[in-house]
């Protein structure tokens, strides 16, 4: 079969601009442990598609949630969870644990 | 996101402090969190002006959303409508509602309308939401679009049995004029509808523009009060041609973040000005209530 080379560009054009994007990647890891997070304070670049991390060591469970990154998402006893957060502008995010709010916060500090 | 210390926040401040309203703050390290003023999601805060925000990405939520209609120029009128949403939201920059309305309607004497008590289903809609603009570091202004595709077998006005379908379109922008404290919206909104009576095969369109502003102020890290004005105008038909009738919505809002999954939210507007197409009264009491009301209770699960 031979394939119309407009279709082939056509085709091969998103990984010009994929290729760089997934490159660019930044990941952010956090753990949770006696309803604290580690680090409180993490850091992540600009303007770059992130990857959050959480693994929860604690024997319940907890729910990342931040406002301002706008994601949520459980994680059971013992579990890791994965979140990807568009590029964000430099700032403070501030991250919390919905099932402990009164305990369990940390900011992320995009510059 | 901090705030920082402005004369407009501090005279707030001491006004909520003097109505006894606002929480005792802390004035050390130690203050307990949870009388802290975090970040506030605005999406209902601004009574029926909505906020641009919509959720955080992975949230699902039940809610709870009645809105009354109450008094024509003369009789009794009443009219109750219950909605059951479920609102989901599957990105960072779109969310869903999927709702079932019922109606309640209690009409008698109301001229041009019929006599009527009658409650039941009345209709389905799906309202998603776009943030094409997040507020938060580096944007102080946020902006979002929502469009409401509804189908309705009661009319809201009449109650006559009707197929009625209607394409609410809102474009939201609001701001946090003191960050987590005192914020503001504005809305611009257009609803064409197209109707056809049960026992008719001709279908009547109509529309309403309207624009509605709206400020908020945390008395309270959990308790938001506010004010908002809303301008309607009516159209017998989906462009600017044929005039109805205008009028001019005023009233208080309220917001309460009970817990961090559950919040209520209500407002009351009456109408303090308008005018009905043939009409020499002074308010539009034929396409538009006296007074108007919603309560909303969310559940986040």
């Amino acid at each position: 079969m031979k394939l119309n080379p407009s279709l082939a560009a056509a085709l091969a054009l998103p990984l010009l601009f994929a290729a760089p994007a997934m490159a660019q990647q930044a990941t952010v890891r956090l753990t949770i442990k006696d309803h604290k997070f580690s680090p409180a304070t993490a850091h992540a670049p600009a303007n770059r598609p992130l990857t959050i991390i959480v693994r929860n060591l604690d024997s319940t469970a907890a729910e990342f949630e931040s406002k301002s990154l706008r994601i949520e998402k459980v994680a059971a006893p013992g579990s890791e969870i994965s979140m990807q957060v568009r590029p964000l502008n430099p700032g403070r995010y501030r991250f919390f644990d919905d099932f402990h709010v009164d305990e369990a916060e940390g900011e992320l500090i995009v510059e | 996101m901090s705030f920082a210390a402005s004369p407009l926040r501090t005279a707030f401040a001491l006004l909520a402090t003097g109505l006894g309203l606002a929480a005792p703050r802390a004035a050390n390290a130690q203050e307990i969190k949870t009388n802290r003023y975090y970040e506030l999601e605005t999406k209902y805060i601004f009574g029926f002006t909505n906020g641009t925000d919509i959720g955080a990405e992975g949230e699902k939520e039940i809610e709870l959303e009645t809105t009354g209609a109450f008094r024509k120029r003369a009789g009794r009128y009443n009219a109750i409508e219950q909605e059951i949403e479920f609102e989901y939201v599957p990105t960072q920059y779109w969310g869903n509602e999927f709702s079932a309305h019922f109606l309640s309607q209690q009409i008698t004497n109301v001229p041009g309308l019929d006599n009527l008590s009658q409650t039941g289903f009345s209709g389905l809609s799906w309202k998603p939401k776009w943030l094409i603009v997040g507020r938060g570091p580096g944007n102080p202004f946020g902006l979002s679009l929502s469009v409401q595709p509804a189908w309705e077998r009661l009319d809201g006005g009449s109650g006559a049995h009707t197929s009625t379908f209607s394409f609410a379109t809102r474009l939201a922008v609001d701001t946090e004029i003191i960050p987590n404290m005192f914020y503001g919206a504005v809305n611009l909104f257009y609803a064409p509808e197209m109707e056809r009576a049960a026992a008719d095969f001709a279908w009547s369109r109509v529309s309403t523009y309207g624009a509605s502003g709206a400020l908020a102020y945390r008395v309270a890290p959990k308790v938001t009060l506010g004010g908002e004005a809303e301008v309607n105008v009516a159209y017998g038909g989906w462009g600017l041609g044929a005039f109805s009738g205008s009028a001019l919505f005023i009233g208080p809002t309220l917001h309460i973040q009970v817990t961090p999954k559950i919040f209520l939210a209500a407002a009351w507007s009456v109408e303090v000005s308008g005018h009905a197409s043939g009409d020499p009264g002074r308010l539009d009491l034929d396409n538009f209530e006296r007074q108007r009301a919603n309560l909303k209770m969310g559940l986040e699960f």
